[in-house]
């Protein structure tokens, strides 16, 4: 019996030997304990501008061709210029990416794709914009990283207005939506975070956010002089005016701009195209807010619409082009018909980033013109017709003095001035309307334009689409509703 | 000491430990010698020893048994009368005699002993000329030992040693008979028999319950050993179970099915996992494509888990989640342990159902050489009829008219085009596939080794044109083991295996080359026309349709379908798996009796894995792509290369003590053990984009030609596990039966609070066959009631599981990839299970289990709201499953004259049903299926087609609320079912459920002289498919080839309320719903084989050849199925058109020497 002895001594060394080989270390995969730890300015910096990506239009940002979930690109080109009658799909109407038609008729469920790719950019962006906001107000994590204030409040400013600007999408696009305004501590609160706020109380966390802000982000137009394309004190100070505008707070959209225009960082830039040229990109003088792509980077940081335009995406309506008054010069900067390119959104006036991927052509999302407008309305609506004129003649004052596509420059009595002393409102909206649709042509307003103005089933039936009263607000995608385990309620209709 | 303290010094002692232990090992092995030249110095009883032999020996029918019981001797002189039906009384047999046979006077003197039956009958025996026979009935018989001629005028002796060719064990009790005449002999309790023989020219036949009959021609020799075959009767094979010496089936008292090697050799399989098709109830076995190599996914008893429903395999000993890489014809045995008793010794991950496989080992004292060699020729069946150029053109017209598209139709202009192909692109696509298989084994060994060698090579060219969807295998299996002394014994079991795997990507959405070959228009020819200025010698292929340069609208009339042909050709993506696998064991048996048996064997599994995949460019130049690329084809653009090169080591050790204890009628077993496995791995990966050069020779990292896309990766991850059980089994006279096991397992894939999970288990079983109030029933050899409970864990969740995981993207960006759970533990399945088996006349024997198990805690990966970001599903122990159902198993064999045929069938009842799930989550979604408490796993869910939508006023009925996307006459109505006009979410339901309710498989098999004959179905009933192939065929918007069924789609009012109007624009084909999902039951005529051995022409005196077989055989002859999918045996809930299964036919030869 003496060996079976030896045998249980040899199984119980052997026991106490394996059991602490059952602590295995998370080899090749990084906890949040190694990152607070030994936190860095470098990671808090990268979390900040990973925020931005969410803005860009480069291909798969999330996702891997992921049509199925819409999340191949950002999908704003398809719920406001495909679906506000400007954009079709496709230069030759096909069943390729069908769901996108069914965007541009309005004959969509909640299940399309459209509306779940949109959804996951923006809370993704909020996502990063939380873990961000959260590094740099935690008191112990600046103390270890010796961040200099200066640069910290930059950061910190760039945050807010990025997540309001997420959220600005969302409100727009979706009414009340979940607001989540930290990092998840454990993925049993995901579920209890799905409910949806009330948009009242998501406008103000914008306002909010903006306010804070414009307070960081340092007093000059570029935040920073090596990086241009990041937020500046001017875009907060805009996306204000501009949620204000939405909020049809009229005096202070005017007082807003106002406040923007005295700082001198803005103003018309003498040549339309100069907004999207790649050879102008942050040396002109309009342009308040874009997504900086750039080609040949790794990970790609490029614009993915010249990918799309090379399959024969994105064509004008019909509708779109007869908007233009006759020798308008900004047709031909937008579109080119014969050629089938979209110049301004490749931000070149040839085809040569058409069929690229990697194309550097920024995105722009605030520009002067576009502000000015705002103000226009907003005079409009508070009965200052004048001014409201004088600044539609100035945009179209612009517009044909700019030269011809080819170099010409437009007949005389091209565009000619609106007159000043017109009173009668409908009158003025109407030349408001037209001008922004020509001068912001598939910029990503048009469908939230014409719902601000109350005129989108009108104008959308018109143009034979089957827009009903509530369709205004998209609706939450299924598979979010699904997932949220009935927390999350669908919107009216859907 | 606090704990820590604690674990602090374990992890001291752990260093020291390692070394310590094989320092005990080695001193451990001197003593085992030693002690075993000690027990070899004292006298065994042969009482002893012959009772060792008949333990480990096969058991016969009842009556047999009845000979192996073991009575008791009292002390005293009898009659010979008296004390035989002494002993019949005893052992339960009736006695008859013939009074003249007896000798009445003779008297015998019994001392006090326990012995067997046949023992005693042949201790009082002695010494007369009598014989003792058993019917089958039970009745005991004398007769006089055949001596029609006296001893001396016999001439001349044959001697020997009869032993069973398996085990080597020596077999007493055979009967031995001169051919053509009644004499004979029996062998002694050593298995030694001496006959005397007219001539040495004549034949013995040996014969011997549960052994097949051999016929042995003396040839002239006086020294015949014979081994004989053991012939498995049905419900008497022996069943191996893990950790311990095979039982005997009559012990089982859980759920086991057993494949028998036999059946095996009758089909050709190019892997083990195909051997278990159809064979067993209750095991589901599906090939996920018909691509050569590609994975076979086993079901035991249905889906438990959401998560991973795969078995455990157990080789020789070692678990392993893969059985690929082994060769069919190594295997000696497959056993399936289904319910939580049989399976409990796995308990912690065995809540799937375990599959122990035992590979062949080398038998003493015969040397065997066995060498196999088939080929075989296979081709695609059952694909659907696409359109031609012709009457594609027709339904593309129609559909542009149907979608209501303003402007010219660009169609109607192509109609009689000259270039204009007519293209039957999926017979472009296949062709026929080849397989080859050679297989050498011998085996064979001394009194003390044995040994088992064999070699393979496989190779399977697959049935997409051109070689690249190709597998070859090579093994080489070494399996040897020793006696070093009687006691101790040592053992190897050593495989090596390569294969390379030539990859087609066959399945899934993109770019599915068999999709493409579904899709593509017929218009397009395969080949470019020389003339055509885009062609080149290089790239002769049309891609894009109709090419006329970059940016040419004419390219995408016609869709950007990929030519299936240029994909098969350009393929170049290779897997190489380099994989040893094997164990070292030592045995060494304690006490005088040897009843307490220390094993331990030690588990190695290496796997080198290499993927290397090279992307030429090709196809036409569309104008996209960066600057630097411009001018190159639109396929792989620019051209790349990855390679990716893993290590796995897998170590597994287990030590194990099994006691074997009889009293009187009580039998005891105990078995006691510690198991721990480790599992690393690493992995290594780089590629690169934009090659100059492209030959075979150029296609490595190093030669790419800028550094822009070069790229590299690497990382690793271990896991382990650590398990103590134990197992104690009793029985009394085998008649009562009652088992009990527990296994506690630690796993370092949970926190350390969870890390330990105890799965106990409980069985019982009754032979009630050997009740006295059965005695009477002849016809019944046995019946047994069986019932088990237990638990069975499960862990495959990925590593690290419970921890939140960040990681950084490119950009140098860390992001949250995954949430963890803390609180993540053992996912647990209770097994309740009842069986019973019955054996009616040694012929037909059927054994019925029910079972119920519900799985509770189980992991489940949850998708978490986008509201919080792009992260991985987080797991969770959430929900029960349950599963039930009922299995029959049944076998006939029997014999016509020379026609020996054998049937086995199965079939089994599956019900599968979520009972609950997390609370935050009311169900799982998937694509197209959905989970939730009530309803199957992955139930398919989506809207109901009802018809078709005939004209307007219909629609307006139907669709009178507001919200609806409009329809026009000719789409597909959807049932609304909440009433409301409104066709939206809320009118989806379950649709389908994916689960069989019936699985079943047919046997037959028979030998008729040299020929034998077998015949095998299988197939799957009450189950259904989602058919994503007919949805991008025949309900797409874009214009890809449509099958012939749309030819008779609605056209107007009354021409269809099944098939709606083609169209460019959604007709509600794009919904989830009810038109794609199809019974996907089939019965399938998996395998027809005949045989013929040359036996009987070989002449054994001059030819070391023992037998030649030569064989034909056909594999997945007919298919009967309604499923209109290219396979409806594929594993997948989404079916896009995978590689479809090919209908083969083998011709191949077997020698042995």
């Amino acid at each position: 019996m003496k060996f079976s002895r030896k045998i249980f001594t040899v199984l119980f060394v052997f026991c106490i030997g394996c059991n602490s080989q059952l602590d295995q270390s998370p080899i090749g995969q990084i906890t949040p304990g190694q990152i607070d730890s030994s936190p860095s300015a470098q990671t808090i910096e990268s979390s900040v501008n990973s925020s931005y990506q969410l803005l860009s239009n480069t291909l798969n940002i999330i996702g891997n061709w992921n049509w199925s979930e819409g999340k191949v690109m950002r999908n704003d080109f398809i719920l406001q210029d495909i679906a506000g009658g400007d954009m079709n799909k496709k230069w030759q109407p096909d069943g390729d990416q069908a769901w996108m038609d069914r965007v541009a008729s309005f004959n969509f469920t909640s299940t399309n794709q459209a509306f779940q790719g949109m959804w996951s950019y923006d809370y993704e962006g909020i996502s990063r914009t939380n873990r961000a906001i959260s590094d740099l107000t935690d008191q112990d994590i600046m103390s270890k990283v010796n961040m200099d204030a200066a640069l910290k409040d930059r950061l910190l400013g760039e945050a807010y207005f990025l997540r309001a600007f997420y959220y600005f999408d969302l409100v727009t696009n979706f009414g009340d939506v979940p607001m989540i305004l930290e990092p998840l501590q454990n993925f049993n609160n995901a579920f209890a975070k799905t409910s949806r706020v009330a948009e009242a109380k998501v406008w103000d966390q914008i306002r909010s956010d903006l306010s804070d802000a414009e307070g960081l982000l340092p007093d000059q137009k570029y935040s920073s002089q090596s990086e241009p394309w990041r937020v500046s004190e001017g875009a907060a100070m805009a996306m204000l005016a501009k949620v204000a505008l939405f909020n049809k707070n009229w005096q202070k959209v005017i007082d807003k701009v106002n406040e923007l225009e005295n700082t001198g960082y803005y103003a018309l830039d003498s040549n339309y195209f100069s907004n999207f040229s790649v050879d102008k990109e942050y040396n002109e003088s309009e342009v308040i807010f874009s997504y900086n792509h750039e080609s040949g980077k790794t990970p790609s940081k490029g614009n993915g619409l010249g990918a799309l335009m090379g399959w024969g995406f994105i064509a004008p309506t019909q509708d779109f082009i007869n908007e233009f008054e006759d020798d308008d010069p900004r047709l031909n900067y937008t579109v080119n018909v014969d050629q089938k390119v979209i110049y301004k959104l490749l931000g070149s006036t040839t085809d040569k980033y058409k069929g690229n991927a990697d194309s550097p052509g920024n995105k722009i999302y605030i520009r002067w013109a576009d502000v000015l407008l705002w103000k226009s309305e907003a005079l409009i609506q508070t009965g200052d017709y004048p001014q409201a004129i004088a600044i539609i003649n100035k945009i179209r004052e612009r517009a044909r003095t700019t030269p011809t596509i080819d170099g010409g420059q437009p007949p005389s009595g091209t565009l000619p001035d609106r007159n000043p002393n017109s009173t009668d409102k409908a009158q003025i909206m109407g030349w408001l309307r037209h001008e922004r649709r020509v001068e912001l042509g598939f910029e990503c307003h048009r469908l939230n334009d014409l719902k601000r103005w109350g005129v989108a089933q009108d104008v959308l039936t018109s143009m034979g689409k089957s827009f009903k009263s509530y369709n205004k607000l998209y609706p939450i995608p299924q598979s979010e509703i699904d997932k949220s385990g009935g927390e999350m309620k669908q919107n009216p209709g859907y | 000491m606090t704990t820590n303290d604690m674990i602090e010094r374990i992890g001291i002692l752990q260093a020291r430990s390692a070394r310590f232990i094989w320092t005990l090992i080695f001193l451990l092995c001197l003593l085992a010698n030693s002690s075993a030249g000690f027990a070899q110095n004292k006298k065994v009883s042969s009482f002893n020893a012959f009772k060792h032999k008949l333990l480990s020996m096969k058991l016969q029918n009842s009556s047999e048994a009845k000979l192996n019981r073991r009575i008791q001797l009292k002390d005293g002189q009898y009659t010979l009368k008296e004390i035989v039906n002494e002993i019949a009384n005893k052992a339960g047999l009736k006695f008859s005699y013939s009074k003249q046979l007896i000798p009445v006077n003779k008297k015998v003197n019994v001392s006090e002993e326990t012995l067997m039956t046949k023992e005693a009958l042949w201790k009082v025996l002695k010494g007369t000329s009598l014989r003792f026979g058993v019917s089958g009935s039970g009745q005991l018989f004398l007769f006089k030992r055949n001596e029609t001629k006296k001893e001396q005028d016999l001439n001349e002796a044959v001697t020997g040693i009869v032993t069973d060719a398996s085990s080597g064990q020596t077999l007493p009790g055979v009967n031995i008979l001169v051919k053509g005449t009644s004499r004979g002999a029996s062998t002694d309790s050593k298995g030694h028999y001496e006959v005397s023989v007219p001539s040495l020219k004549d034949t013995l036949v040996f014969s011997f319950i549960g052994y097949k009959k051999q016929e042995v021609p003396i040839d002239g020799r006086t020294e015949i050993n014979i081994q004989l075959q053991a012939q498995a009767i049905s419900g008497e094979e022996m069943v191996v179970t893990g950790y311990s010496n095979p039982i005997n089936r009559r012990e089982v008292t859980g759920a086991v099915g057993t494949v028998s090697t036999e059946d095996l050799d009758k089909r050709k399989v190019s892997n083990v996992s195909k051997a278990l098709e159809g064979q067993v109830a209750g095991v589901q076995v599906t090939q996920s494509t018909g691509a050569p190599g590609d994975a076979v996914q086993i079901r035991i008893r249905g889906e438990g888990t959401i998560g991973n429903n795969n078995p455990l395999f157990v080789i020789d000993g070692i678990p392993s989640r893969d059985i690929s890489f082994l060769n069919p014809s190594d295997i000696k045995s497959l056993d399936v342990l289904k319910d939580a008793s049989a399976a409990a010794m796995y308990g912690s991950r065995a809540s799937n159902g375990v599959i122990i496989i035992e590979t062949k080992k080398g038998s003493a004292q015969k040397s065997s050489l066995n060498v196999d060699y088939y080929s075989g020729l296979s081709h695609v069946t059952n694909l659907p009829n696409m359109l031609n150029a012709q009457q594609y053109m027709n339904t593309l017209e129609t559909a542009w008219d149907n979608s209501g598209y303003a402007g010219t139709n660009p169609y109607t202009k192509d109609k009689g085009r000259s270039d204009f192909a007519n293209t039957d692109w999926l017979a472009a696509t296949f062709g026929p596939g080849y397989t080859h298989d050679i297989d050498f084994s011998t085996s064979g060994g001394g009194d003390k080794t044995n040994y088992y060698l064999s070699s393979r090579y496989y190779s399977e060219d697959g049935v997409v044109v051109y070689s690249n969807d190709k597998i070859d295998k090579i093994n080489f299996r070494g399996n040897i083991s020793s006696d070093i002394t009687n006691r101790f014994k040592i053992g190897t079991n050593t495989q090596l295996s390569y294969s390379k795997e030539d990859n087609l990507n066959s399945r899934g959405d993109t770019p599915g080359i068999i999709r493409h070959a579904m899709l593509r228009p017929p218009v397009i020819p395969v080949k470019k026309d020389p003339s055509n200025p885009y062609y080149s010698k290089n790239d002769p292929f049309t891609d894009l349709p109709f090419y006329n340069g970059p940016n040419d609208y004419e390219s995408s009339k016609y869709e950007l379908t990929q030519n299936p042909v240029a994909l098969a050709y350009y393929s170049d993506d290779v897997i190489k798996n380099y994989r040893l696998f094997g164990n070292a064991y030592g045995e060494y048996r304690f006490l005088k009796n040897k009843n307490l048996k220390f094993k331990t064997n030690l588990g190695v599994d290496l796997n080198f894995y290499h993927h290397k995949v090279f992307n030429k460019n090709f196809g036409d130049d569309d104008g996209n792509g960066l600057p630097m690329d411009s001018g190159l084809g639109r396929e792989n653009r620019p051209n790349s290369i990855s390679e990716n090169r893993q290590q796995t080591v897998n170590i597994t050790w287990s030590n194990t003590i099994n006691y074997e204890k009889q009293i009187g009628k009580h039998n005891i077993k105990g078995l006691l053990g510690t198991e721990f496995v480790s599992n690393r791995v690493s992995n290594l990966s780089a590629s690169r984009q934009r090659f100059d050069f492209t030959s075979d020779n150029f296609r490595y990292i190093d030669f790419g030609n800028t550094d822009l896309g070069l790229t590299n990766g690497g990382t690793g991850s271990e896991w382990a596990l650590f398990s103590y059980f134990g197992s104690i089994s009793y029985n009394y006279n085998k008649k009562y039966m009652v088992k009990a096991n527990l296994r506690a397992d630690a796993s370092s894939r949970f926190a350390e609070n969870y890390k330990w999970g105890y799965f106990p288990s409980f069985s019982a079983g009754w032979m009630i066959s050997e009740e006295k109030f059965m005695q009477g029933i002849d016809w019944l050899s046995q019946l047994k009631l069986r019932a088990s409970w237990g638990e069975l864990g499960n862990q495959e969740i990925p590593n690290y599981a419970y921890l939140t995981l960040l990681h950084r993207n490119l950009a140098g960006q860390y992001q949250v990839s995954r949430y963890g759970n803390p609180n993540l533990r053992w996912e647990t399945t209770t097994q309740k299970n009842i069986g019973i088996d019955v054996l009616i006349a040694d012929k037909v024997s059927l054994t019925a289990e029910y079972y119920n198990m519900l799985t509770s805690d189980i992991l489940l990966p949850i998708t978490l709201p986008e509201v919080v970001g792009e992260v991985s599903p987080t797991y969770v122990n959430s929900g029960e499953v349950r599963n039930k159902g009922l299995e029959f198993d049944l076998g006939y064999e029997n014999h016509i004259n020379d026609f020996h045929f054998k049937i086995n069938a199965n079939l089994a009842t599956l019900k599968n049903e979520v009972e609950k799930l997390h609370p935050n989550l009311p169900a799982i979604i998937g694509e197209v299926t959905r989970t939730e408490p009530g309803h199957p796993i992955n139930a398919y869910y989506g809207y109901v087609m009802e018809g078709i939508y005939q004209n307007q006023a219909e629609i307006n009925s139907h669709l009178h609320g507001e919200s609806n996307p409009s329809a026009v006459p000719g789409d597909i109505k959807f049932k609304d079912l909440d009433g409301n006009g409104i066709i939206n979410s809320n009118d989806r339901t379950f649709i389908g459920d994916p689960h069989p309710n019936l699985t079943y498989g047919f046997n037959f098999s028979g030998e008729y002289k040299g020929f034998d004959f077998s015949i095998f179905f299988q197939g799957v009933q009450g189950i259904d498919r989602y058919n994503d192939g007919k949805k991008i065929v025949d309900y797409d918007t874009r214009p890809f080839n449509y099958t012939t069924r749309v030819l008779n789609s609605w056209h107007g009012e009354g021409t269809s309320n099944t098939i709606p109007r083609v169209s460019f624009t959604d007709n509600g084909g794009s919904r989830v719903s009810s038109i794609y999902v199809e019974d996907a039951s089939y019965l399938r005529l998996k395998n027809v084989q005949i045989g013929y051995s040359l036996k009987s022409l070989i002449n054994n005196q001059l030819s070391p050849l023992n037998d030649v077989k030569i064989y034909v055989s056909g594999q997945n002859l007919y298919t009967f199925t309604n499923y209109t999918g290219l396979d409806p045996a594929i594993s997948e809930l989404k079916d896009y058109g995978t590689y479809p299964q090919s209908r083969s036919f083998i011709v191949g030869i077997n020698a042995s020497f």
